[in-house]
């Protein structure tokens, strides 16, 4: 009677709520410099740092209260393929990777309910 | 001390695993990607099958996907007509390649500079990814949908296997045949190994094995089952396959014998391939899972635990398992030894 090999775990599963490529691995810190200079290893403690980081919870902030001031509102999106169209928002999925809207006003009709793809839009106007 | 296998199950997609690729050893251990038709590829970690990320952005089945050498960039190919370009780090695509038909195959060369394209349009595709507005090249030739292309012979050449049951070697430079190879149906898969220039073709019940520069038959050895995909391990003294009776198959490559077949798959095994280090192999299956399969049973890695024989494995004692090969000299042949180092706890 053959014993089992002993496993120390399970191989761990996607995460639910994200698409993964964790930021804060070792292969991501080494392999992806930040944009801003910053942020590089030689000056981590730095007061440049900080102000970076303080910089990028600002915009961040701004960002998200920018698309809750959206909802329920009428926005013009242009898209790829010179697509221009005009929805109500509705909301954003966690990683931004989708729009949901409605009323979609195509050349074809208003789509009561519509999902955009993230990545295929380039710019969105509305008005505050 | 006999062990019966544990194999790994890495679960997370919903539908089948059709493909799977290896990456090289890099300063932070290998890494594995897999295609499903779910259309959500996801990068592993190799050694232990740990999910890393799902590169998010394909609108149909995934039919083929690989990853460069240093796991930087990932490539893969779709349903949706398009082979897709990821930074392997961010997960973030980086570019999308507009085909005319479902593509099937994936493959980057060594410098991750080209990538070479193939699916069900016929034509195998280069694209410069330094310029990838320029139109790539093509090669047209085969009759019927492209199902693997790979770059050989230091990327002077390109072998494609299609629906139209040959097998073609063609010269980049030239874009011209150079020999082609008729079966009597189509080749279910390709691995190519680049060190000894041996590739491996599986068709029928057969796992055959060629010379990759002259495409000389060097064996043939034939299975149980219909194999789908056989992998050779990277020193060359073992072989696996799989196909439609679920099981894997281990064989010795010098003497064609069977040694193992191993249970665990609820589905037919779509792919197989040992990793760089040839310590363990993943298959993919129509059951939607990737499981991870030690090549030496019983050996300490990854997440498998060796463990002694009156030794239950949470005894307060640390092991180490030091890795790679020893030379010990038993007429002549080089055998893995496991190094253990115990450190006692009272």
């Amino acid at each position: 009677m053959k014993t089992p090999v002993s496993v120390l775990r399970l191989p761990r599963g996607p995460d639910p709520n994200s698409r993964g490529f964790d930021p804060n691995s070792a292969r991501f810190l080494a392999l992806c410099p930040t944009t801003v200079s910053a942020s590089s290893a030689a000056d981590a403690h730095g007061v440049a740092l900080r102000d970076e980081q303080r910089a990028r919870s600002l915009l961040r902030e701004r960002f998200l209260r920018s698309l809750l001031a959206m909802c329920g509102r009428p926005v013009r999106f242009s898209m790829y393929e010179k697509v221009q169209v005009e929805a109500k928002f509705g909301a954003s999925d966690i990683d931004v990777l989708n729009f949901q809207v409605s009323d979609l006003q195509t050349p074809i009709g208003v789509q009561k309910e519509a999902l955009l793809r993230c990545p295929d839009i380039i710019t969105y106007n509305f008005e505050i | 001390m006999a062990m019966r296998q544990t194999p790994l199950t890495c679960s997370g997609h919903t539908r089948p695993v059709v493909d799977l690729a290896f990456s090289g050893i890099t300063p932070y251990g290998y890494f594995l990607i897999s295609a499903c038709k779910d259309g959500k590829p996801m990068l592993r970690q190799g050694d232990t099958g740990d999910w890393i990320g799902t590169f998010l952005g394909h609108k149909g089945a995934v039919w083929g996907a690989t990853l460069n050498k240093e796991a930087t960039k990932a490539a893969t190919a779709a349903a949706d007509f398009t082979a897709k370009v990821w930074d392997a780090v961010t997960g973030d695509e980086t570019l999308t390649l507009a085909h005319k038909h479902i593509v099937k195959s994936v493959h980057f060369t060594q410098d991750s500079n080209h990538l070479l394209t193939g699916g069900n349009d016929k034509v195998l595709r280069i694209f410069d990814l330094s310029k990838p507005e320029a139109d790539p090249q093509e090669i047209a030739g085969h009759t019927s949908a492209i199902k693997k292309a790979l770059w050989c012979n230091n990327d002077t050449q390109i072998l494609s296997a299609a629906e139209d049951k040959t097998v073609r070697l063609w010269d980049r430079s030239s874009m011209e045949t150079v020999k082609t190879l008729a079966f009597d149906v189509a080749v279910s898969s390709m691995e190519y190994i680049a060190d000894g220039e041996i590739l491996v073709i599986t068709y029928g019940k057969t796992i055959a094995f060629y010379d990759a520069l002259s495409l000389d038959l060097i064996k043939t050895v034939d299975a149980p089952t219909s194999i789908h995909s056989a992998s050779l391990h990277p020193e060359k003294d073992f072989f696996v396959a799989g196909g439609d009776d679920f099981k894997l198959y281990k064989y010795d490559y010098s003497t064609k014998e069977e040694l193992e077949s191993y249970k665990g798959h609820f589905g037919p095994v779509h792919c197989v391939r040992f990793s760089p280090d040839g310590e363990l192999y993943a298959s993919g299956s129509e059951d939607g899972t990737l499981r991870l399969w030690q090549t030496a049973v019983g050996k300490t890695y990854g997440l498998w635990k060796c463990v002694l024989p009156g030794e239950s494995p949470h005894t307060s004692r640390f092991v180490w398992y030091i890795p790679g090969n020893f030379t010990v000299g038993v007429d002549g042949k080089q055998c893995d030894v496991c190094v253990r180092v115990f450190l006692g706890v009272t």
